[in-house]
């Protein structure tokens, strides 16, 4: 039990939460969560209905490599919040990429477009459009302001 | 020629009495098989260890109910513990024949990923696959 409280309270990096059903598959290393699913790691915090996470040993432990986010994803990274309808993270190069109807917010403006790459180390964002009329920027009003 | 009618006769009583032992024998035998297999077993305070498709699992309860050769019922504080995971629950079932364990009794799981919080859990060991319904916390260490 005192295992269980240290591993809870101090050790805790990140969590997944689910609020239908998680189904562990240790045959094909992978978790897949149901019903407002919320993800958060040392990077970002991620919400979606829908959610598969697959893990690799690395040492004595394992780790998620790559997470999918399906349907009405939202993920909160420092000032940003970046929206969509499916999003795949690489643990491996830092990198989220955003598909479906995707927004990028920030206190000063909002994007919107059809893909966004967001890289997380680099801090580069590269938002594409399927055409001119969908890729669209907006000042918010502090900006406006200025 | 009496004697001989004597032994004659020692030798019929021996062979009845040895046939009716014999029948009798099979007529006790059959039975007491039979009540054996269905008989429910309680064990407390138990604990044994399971070859399955995930390996040699540890399993323990406060009290073990065995109701046939395949079927067990963990009543209260149990758990489940093998090379991939440790299960701590209550009022676990266990079908050995599909493999299959299960309760819907809250359940904490401790793995190599982290710590998991559910509300119960089925575990399909023959598929590898362990779901847990209704609300989940998972618990990723550093």
């Amino acid at each position: 039990m005192l295992y269980l409280f240290f591993f809870s309270s101090a050790n805790a990096e990140g969590y997944v939460k689910a609020g239908e059903s998680l189904i562990w598959d240790s045959e094909n290393k992978s978790y897949t969560a149901n019903g407002d699913v919320e993800f958060k790691n040392d990077k970002f915090v991620a919400f979606a209905d829908k959610m598969i996470a697959n893990y690799e040993e690395e040492g004595k432990d394992e780790v998620f490599t790559v997470i999918e986010l399906f349907n009405n994803v939202v993920i909160e990274f420092e000032d940003e919040t970046f929206k969509g309808n499916y999003a795949v993270y690489t643990r491996n190069d830092n990198i989220i990429k955003l598909t479906g109807d995707v927004s990028i917010e920030s206190p000063t403006r909002l994007l919107t477009g059809s893909e966004l790459i967001a890289d997380i180390d680099n801090n580069k964002r590269i938002l594409n459009s399927a055409n001119n009329e969908s890729l669209v920027e907006v000042l918010l009003e502090n900006n406006a302001n200025n | 020629m009496i004697n001989y009618l004597i032994k004659s006769i020692i030798n019929v009583l021996i062979i009845i009495f040895l046939g009716a032992q014999s029948f009798i024998y099979l007529i006790n035998q059959r039975p007491l098989t039979e009540n054996f297999s269905q008989k429910k077993m309680t064990v407390e305070n138990f604990s044994s260890i399971v070859l399955s498709n995930s390996g040699i699992t540890k399993i323990g309860s406060e009290k073990l109910n065995r109701f046939d050769e395949n079927n067990f019922y963990l009543e209260g504080k149990s758990y489940l513990e093998n090379k991939e995971y440790k299960i701590y629950g209550k009022n676990i079932s266990i079908n050995l024949s599909s493999e299959i364990s299960y309760s819907n009794e809250s359940v904490e799981v401790v793995n190599k990923i982290g710590l998991l919080k559910a509300q119960g859990f089925k575990n399909y060991d023959y598929d590898g696959k362990i779901l847990f319904e209704g609300e989940v916390e998972f618990v990723i260490k550093k």
